[in-house]
């Protein structure tokens, strides 16, 4: 058996090497086309997390007059809860938004003589409400007319974000399609590739062939190298597709961590968490795609 | 050993490869399949290790029926059918070692049993000081050998040779009859196909002859007649 496994190695090996421009057009092709899934892959990433990034500052700020009752204030903060819009409603006490301000503006003098001339705290009770996404804002705001405290509101305060976020869904959606459409023709070019570099590798090994058949080498030692190849070579695309994609998401990721606001992006963190189940899967996938061809050219040109 | 018991090829769309033979050889005989071009005789050897299957007819090698035989199967039966060609069928970048242990490393033949077999049919062929070369440093009769040689590794019952001497000058041609003589003289079956009517005549064994597909003559100690 580990025999067997040992010459089909050895032989798959002399088809890589004297077919070798034939055996690295189809690696290119096969890494062209995962480097063209990954970038995929990672413009995903990127578009949830600047979604993300955008959704978590949707908040909307919502001021009560002064002298707003508290238990009118805990009404609002429970009647909001309860929403599955809201992720979070932070409240800031008439008293914390008074030190706030003379904090924020003590070196201003004329703040804080106008503050003086007022006489009390002007201030009343605020509450910051964060949203689930950009599409509960409006959940929030009708949520807010509620009769039971709508008149003790002063004003709501509110970013639109989703206009930003629909521009990011927009762009990247456009570009995902673009590149699953990519990736289709590149996947039809390695069908096409393969099946090519098979049917090119049983008409240099025809004489080796007719030679194993006469001999009576079974038909599965014949089959076996060709499919052995293009695992390897698959094998080969996924490790060329790694050194090509990590140092890519280094060099990006910093832009990126900028772009999102925080020290990083978790752009390499993901790829290095998910590598065994994203590589792993695109491994198996390009293995499936790979025996599929082969077989295909070797039923049509192999006659064991 | 083999039986053909009314035997036809036909090729598409109705060319008679052969047609109705029946024959019988019996194991260790030696038998030379004699006929003018396009007669059959390369037909006859197809049949025997599967290269080609009958239209009708059956065919038996040591009790095994190999009419239909499924394609699985035929690995099997070529590893007891050593067969040799006009054309040699070496590869040109092995050595004569390596040519001759092909066989082997294909058949899943480990590494130790090879090393003890291969040196063995070479001396058998007698070309045991040149198994480094290749091909092309051996002359006809020598790659002939070689050819031999590696059909004797599985150790068949029958050895089929297919015009063996049609590239050999009349010394080498000599030199190989000779050795399928010896190998008969193991006690192996060799079924010999050829139109070289001095090579027949010199073995004085039996000669079947074929004419337009069908067994013409079949006579125990025979000569060329054609």
């Amino acid at each position: 058996m580990l025999i067997s496994v040992y010459r089909t190695m050895k032989f798959a090996l002399q088809n890589f090497w004297r077919n070798f421009w034939l055996s690295f057009i189809t690696l290119t092709m096969l890494v062209l086309t995962l480097v063209t899934v990954n970038i995929l892959l990672v413009l995903n990433f990127m578009a949830d997390q600047a979604i993300q990034a955008v959704e978590d500052r949707v908040e909307v700020s919502v001021y009560f007059h002064a002298l707003t009752p508290q238990t009118t204030v805990d009404n609002a903060v429970t009647s909001l809860r309860v929403l599955p819009q809201v992720r979070d409603v932070a409240t800031i006490s008439a008293q914390e938004s008074l030190e706030k301000f003379e904090r924020r503006h003590a070196q201003d003098e004329m703040m804080m003589q106008s503050l003086e001339e007022i006489g009390g705290n002007p201030f009343g009770p605020s509450l910051v409400v964060k949203a689930q996404t950009v599409s509960d804002f409006e959940v929030i705001l009708q949520a807010l007319e509620n009769p039971q405290f709508r008149e003790d509101i002063r004003e709501k305060d509110f970013s639109d974000y989703q206009d930003i976020v629909t521009r990011i869904k927009t762009v990247t959606d456009r570009v995902r399609t673009f590149g699953i459409v990519l990736s289709g023709i590149f996947l039809l070019i390695v069908v096409l590739v393969v099946f090519n570099t098979v049917r090119m590798g049983l008409f240099i090994h025809r004489e080796e062939i007719g030679i194993m058949k006469l001999v009576g080498a079974s038909n599965n030692f014949i089959r076996a190298p060709f499919l052995l190849e293009m695992i390897l070579l698959s094998l080969l695309a996924i490790g060329v597709t790694l050194a090509i994609l990590f140092p890519m998401l280094a060099i990006l990721e910093p832009t990126f961590a900028v772009y999102v606001g925080g020290n990083s992006s978790g752009l390499v963190a993901h790829f290095t968490q998910n590598g065994l189940q994203i590589f792993g899967s695109q491994f198996l996938a390009l293995i499936l795609l790979t025996m599929i061809s082969t077989s295909m050219a070797m039923r049509k040109y192999l006659k064991v | 050993m083999i039986t053909f018991k009314n035997v036809s090829k036909i090729y598409p769309p109705n060319v008679v490869g052969v047609e109705g033979v029946n024959l019988h050889i019996e194991p260790g005989e030696f038998v030379s399949i004699v006929g003018q071009s396009g007669t059959g005789k390369s037909t006859l050897a197809k049949l025997l290790f599967a290269e080609e299957r009958p239209t009708r007819g059956k065919i038996e090698i040591g009790g095994w029926d190999i009419t239909a035989i499924r394609e699985r199967d035929v690995p099997m039966l070529r590893r007891q059918i050593g067969v040799v060609f006009q054309d040699f069928k070496l590869l040109q970048k092995k050595t004569v070692y390596e040519n001759v242990a092909f066989a082997l490393q294909v058949a899943s033949v480990r590494p130790k049993r090879i090393r003890e077999v291969v040196p063995l049919v070479l001396n058998i062929v007698n070309l045991h000081d040149k198994a480094m070369r290749y091909p092309n440093q051996l002359s006809g009769g020598e790659q002939q050998r070689v050819a031999i040689a590696r059909s004797l590794v599985h150790q068949p019952k029958v050895l089929i040779a297919d015009e063996p001497t049609g590239n050999l000058d009349t010394l080498n041609a000599r030199e190989i009859m000779d050795l399928l003589a010896k190998i008969n003289e193991f006690g192996t079956t060799v079924v010999l196909v050829t139109h070289d009517r001095e090579m027949v005549n010199r073995l004085k064994r039996r000669v079947i002859t074929l004419e337009d597909g069908k067994i013409s003559s079949d006579v125990e100690v025979g000569r060329y007649r054609l």
